[in-house]
């Protein structure tokens, strides 16, 4: 018996090295492409070029989850950098994680956040740095409200990994309609200029 | 290797003693989460890419326009809204102290904090069906905007009113159907595990993020510094 489950440990170590060094060389080459881009793209700070970076650097990290967690779960950065001590880690048996406290604690946060973005209203300013901070800070809401209420920080890695990377990117495949949008505009008030000229002949 | 077996989780040691993959070829959980609770998340996930594609297509279908009506004075629309947002917040709140007090087997405080969430839900509701009322007695309609509104913006797009009740509303529908779903549950906590509040939690939480995008995005980018310029 022990020599068969030893036999078939090492058949699974093997596989998990073959494993890992697939997707290390897929992290490898989608980290090449992605900062191969900032020689490609002519001018890197448009939205096609931060767009394929973005999305080349999402998928190099998706590759490199596994063999982290793979190497986090055999214990190799607590040993190499002797870090980690049992507390960090709370036994199984706690069911529920977090105080009365704490929610409130969060719950205070995302209110001050909401006043903040309503406050920002009133402040006089372009559409550009608007939109960006106001993303921000729902994109902080966001994270807090899937953290802590929906408990997603004391879940197993796993479930994260398997969930949010997925979303990300689907969700950066969407912004691809965007340029599409500019160009549609832009049509339109090139069309109206010639108009203009033509009206004037 | 003393190190590495500190830190596998004891449940699966239990199951896996022999071998660390085991956990992922059947009869085991290896996320650690119920397959209801991971049905759930997988439902969140898709339902978080149907709201972000009506985003997405809002954020485009202003972007291309030349103009976009920005009609929400302070009162009433943000103020409503801005309440909504706290009336959403603070039921999630109460949600976590229905799984917290759920967690702890105490069924009747449970049932009582759900009965708060919903008390949230439902005044949510009604200030978002008073909003939407006072902006269709304004003349805004799904293709059309009121006659005031073009008037102050000429070139402004007939597509706020599709994207503004389209995206509200599936939202809104997401209310409902979150108060109707805690009413079910709470009036049958005692045969239900806990388990089914925390995914039933899980829900209400992702309605409250989804408007955490929504409030921004559809309402205070369309603030109104001057309304004493509308006629």
């Amino acid at each position: 018996m022990s020599t068969r489950t030893e036999g078939l440990k090492g058949a699974m170590d093997k596989q998990e090295i073959v494993l890992n060094a697939i997707c290390l060389l897929f992290a490898a080459a989608f980290l090449f492409l992605s900062l191969s881009n900032l020689r490609w793209a002519g001018n890197f700070l448009s939205i096609d070029s931060l767009f394929m970076t973005i999305v080349f650097g999402l998928l190099a990290l998706i590759f490199l989850i596994n063999p982290v967690y793979w190497a986090w779960k055999r214990g190799l950065f607590e040993s190499a950098f002797g870090a980690g001590t049992e507390a960090d880690y709370p036994a199984e048996e706690v069911h529920f994680a977090g105080s009365t406290k704490l929610f409130f604690a969060v719950l205070t946060g995302l209110l001050a956040l909401t006043i903040v973005e309503v406050i920002l209203a009133y402040i006089q300013m372009s559409l550009k740095p608007m939109l960006a901070i106001l993303i921000g800070l729902s994109l902080i809401k966001a994270a807090m409200i899937l953290g802590y209420f929906m408990h997603l920080k004391y879940e197993r890695m796993s479930l994260v990994f398997t969930l949010i990377p997925a979303l990300v990117i689907c969700i950066c495949l969407m912004f691809i309609l965007f340029p599409d949008s500019n160009r549609n505009r832009n049509l339109r008030t090139e069309s109206l200029r010639a108009i203009k000229v033509e009206a004037e002949k | 290797m003393a190190t590495a077996e500190v830190h596998t989780d004891h449940l699966a040691q239990a199951h896996t003693d022999h071998l660390v993959s085991d956990e992922w070829s059947g009869g085991a959980l290896p996320y650690h989460v119920g397959h209801k609770k991971l049905g759930m998340w997988l439902f969140i996930v898709s339902d978080a890419l149907t709201f972000t594609a009506l985003l997405i297509a809002y954020s485009y279908a202003r972007y291309t326009s030349d103009q976009w009506a920005t009609p929400f004075a302070f009162s009433p629309s943000i103020l409503f809204s801005t309440t909504m947002t706290l009336c959403l917040l603070s039921s999630s709140f109460t949600m976590v102290m229905a799984v917290k007090a759920s967690a702890h087997r105490n069924k009747r405080s449970a049932r009582r904090w759900i009965g708060a969430t919903m008390f949230g839900g439902l005044l949510f509701l009604a200030l978002h069906l008073y909003e939407w009322n006072h902006l269709i007695g304004e003349g805004l309609r799904p293709f059309s905007l009121p006659a005031a509104w073009i008037e102050r913006w000429p070139q402004a797009s007939p597509l706020f009113g599709a994207t503004f009740f389209a995206i509200t509303g599936l939202h809104m529908f997401h209310v409902v159907t979150g108060v109707a779903y805690l009413g079910v549950i709470s009036a049958r906590i005692r045969k239900r595990t806990h388990e089914d509040v925390e995914i039933s939690g899980l829900y209400w939480h992702f309605v409250d993020l989804v408007w955490m995008f929504v409030f921004p995005l559809i309402y205070i980018m369309s603030f109104d510094p001057n309304p004493s310029l509308m006629k």
